[in-house]
């Protein structure tokens, strides 16, 4: 397997006022095409930080990131949100989805930045929302729904782009352990399946168990 | 881009203050479009009367009928002027009128006293009014001592209503026989009488406070000012009849607008602070879905122009509502003096379009200003920052 993505001494630093926080320190890391990555370490260590920059939603202080060749740093902030919408999916621990958007609105969300007729985006999120098991909750707003549907419907709205990369940061965080379990199945589906490169920020050496790959971060140094 | 549902159901979520927000952008516009209504109400009740193929003859040096006196011998000169029309049988179109001030006890407040304008008129001086028709009861008798009021009078004054009684001069009573309409002209604010019984009652034998006269066309107006301001023993001033109602009703409406404008002003600095605190406020509660969209790929301008349209659209309903219910304020009438005649004269707010059009678009506009600064910090919201909160 080839690596799709590339971290080549990655240094990031952030300010608080004129006092510098070197979260991550020279990193070197290659994550192959298809791996289902689970990234573990103590609250503080840099997890976030790391993902957050393998998305492009985020960039580096020194060093470069690439994903499929594509140097991420030479990109401007406008570039980066453009290549994020048709790359990465993200799912988060809070969920994310818009309160006043029904389940199906937010998972046609994304769509709305391709080029596509209104049709095309209606099949589309609803194809998603059956590969999570929620087509009949199409028309519900999230706070009609539980926390472990939110987040599958969170999982449709990162999948229905067919983007290359999924990251998700503590995914099941807020979820009771029956819950996280459909979740971390689904995440498994998408990467066997859908070929998704999963890259997950995880506590929980549970979820871990069910990655390819498990990486350990401490003090902004995989270990 | 981001669908307008989503800029709609936030605002649907935070009732309470988009209520609010909406109320003072309603309050601003209703207050303009009502202030300009009433300018335009005005304009068009004081300068109805006006017609360009009219013209308008007073003495040189007055502003208005009540200051004006011109000798009755003169007014054979003034109809025989170049241009005057001539009926069929030949006799020059034109009436010499005399007004006068009656002091009477109003309805409403009966040891109030107020003036209404006393309008003398030849025997044919209706049949020279073409927009004027008896609505109720018939014409005064020439002679007699008989008015017609105008239907805007109806009610205003005591005695002063079809059947009944008032004092034209101490000791001697005149009945009111007739109401007339004239399509919203002044008029319709005045008592109208023979100019025998005018003059008699209140002493002017001999003179007339105006003459007006039917031209062959609005082309022969400067030909006949010319005849007319050119006699200095005449000492006469020819207007356009238009041109002196717009003159009698360009203070009042002027400063209408002004008092409009002033209050609009102020309140609408007062509305788009409201908006732009109300928008500030949901900018920083919806951080964390700002971020979201920013993750997913919308760009900066892209939510700043969701913001944008968010605050706009809350601006245009508010500004709605404000333009609907100035429109109700067409059933309104109400009198004040008129500066010129010392009169009391009644206005309507009348609605067109264009005001009715202005208010939408400054309400939408006061949207856009107030809710700018809030958008850009919208704008400028980092996904990563606004995850770890
Ligand atoms: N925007 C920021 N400004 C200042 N410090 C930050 C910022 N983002 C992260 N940090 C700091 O960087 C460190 C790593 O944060 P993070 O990547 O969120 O850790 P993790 O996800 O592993 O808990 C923490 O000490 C955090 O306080
Ligand atoms: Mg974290």
């Amino acid at each position: 397997m080839s690596a799709l993505i590339k971290l080549e001494k990655v240094g990031k630093t952030y300010f608080r006022g004129k006092e510098p926080i070197e979260v991550l320190k020279d990193l070197d890391l290659e994550m192959p095409e298809g791996a289902f990555e689970a990234l573990m370490g103590p609250s503080g260590s840099g997890k976030s930080t790391l993902l957050n920059l393998i998305a492009g939603l985020d960039s580096v202080t020194s060093g470069t990131i690439s994903v499929s060749g594509v140097n991420l740093g030479a990109m401007s902030e406008g570039q980066r949100a453009h290549w994020r919408s048709q790359n990465v999916g993200f799912i988060f621990q809070t969920y994310n989805l818009l309160p006043v958007l029904t389940a199906a609105e937010n998972v046609e969300l994304p769509l709305l930045l391709a080029p596509l007729s209104s049709a095309e985006r209606k099949t589309r999120s609803l194809t998603a929302l059956r590969a999570v098991g929620l087509e009949e909750r199409g028309h519900h707003r999230p706070d009609q729904l539980s926390g472990g549907q939110q987040q599958r419907v969170a999982i449709a709205r990162a999948i229905v782009t067919d983007p290359k990369i999924i990251v998700a940061d503590e995914p099941t965080g807020d979820l009771d352990r029956v819950s996280a379990n459909q979740i971390l199945e689904l995440l498994v589906k998408m990467n066997k399946e859908l070929k998704k490169t999963i890259v997950m920020v995880t506590h929980d050496p549970a979820a871990a168990e069910r990655a390819s790959i498990v990486r350990h971060l401490d003090k902004g140094q995989l270990t | 881009m981001i669908p307008i549902s989503y800029n709609v159901r936030s605002l649907a979520v935070r009732k309470t203050t988009t209520f609010a927000t909406g109320f003072g952008i309603a309050l601003v516009v209703f207050v303009l479009a009502a202030s300009q209504m009433l300018a335009l109400g005005v304009q068009k009740t004081l300068g109805k009367a006006g017609d360009p193929s009219h013209a308008f003859v007073m003495r040189k040096g007055a502003d208005a009928e009540l200051s004006s006196a011109i000798e009755t011998p003169k007014v054979g000169l003034i109809l025989a002027g170049p241009g005057v029309k001539k009926d069929a049988s030949g006799k020059a179109e034109g009436v010499g009128e005399i007004v006068v001030v009656l002091a009477l006890n109003r309805a409403d407040a009966p040891d109030q006293i107020s003036n209404v304008q006393l309008r003398g008129i030849p025997d044919d001086g209706l049949g020279f009014r073409d927009n004027l028709h008896i609505i109720a009861g018939r014409p005064a008798k020439p002679g007699a001592d008989e008015v017609i009021i105008g239907k805007r009078l109806r009610g205003v004054f005591k005695g002063l209503d079809l059947g009944q009684k008032f004092e034209i001069k101490k000791n001697r009573q005149a009945e009111v026989v007739g109401v007339f309409e004239a399509g919203g002209a002044s008029y319709e604010s005045e008592v109208l009488a023979d100019v025998e019984t005018v003059r008699t009652s209140f002493g002017r034998e001999g003179i007339v406070s105006s003459v007006t006269v039917k031209l062959e066309g609005p082309e022969k107006f400067d030909a006949f000012k010319a005849a007319m301001n050119s006699d200095k023993q005449l000492g006469l001033n020819a207007m356009r009849e238009t041109e002196y109602y717009e003159k009698q009703s360009e203070g009042t409406a002027k400063l209408i607008t002004f008092l409009g404008g002033a209050i609009v002003f102020f309140f609408s600095i007062g509305a788009i602070i409201g908006a732009t605190i109300t928008m500030y406020a949901a900018v920083s509660h919806r951080r964390k879905e700002v971020g979201t969209l920013r993750a997913l790929g919308f760009s900066r301008l892209t939510i700043l122009s969701s913001f944008l349209l968010e605050s706009t659209i809350l601006a245009f309903l508010g500004g709605a509502v404000g333009a609907l219910c100035s429109l109700a304020m067409g059933l309104v009438h109400f009198s004040m003096m008129n500066m010129a005649s010392w009169s009391e004269i009644t206005f309507s707010f009348d609605p067109s379009p264009q005001i009715i059009a202005r208010g939408l678009v400054i309400g939408a506009l006061m949207g856009v200003v107030g809710g700018f600064l809030p958008a850009f910090r919208a704008s400028r919201i980092s996904p990563v920052e606004a995850m770890r909160d």
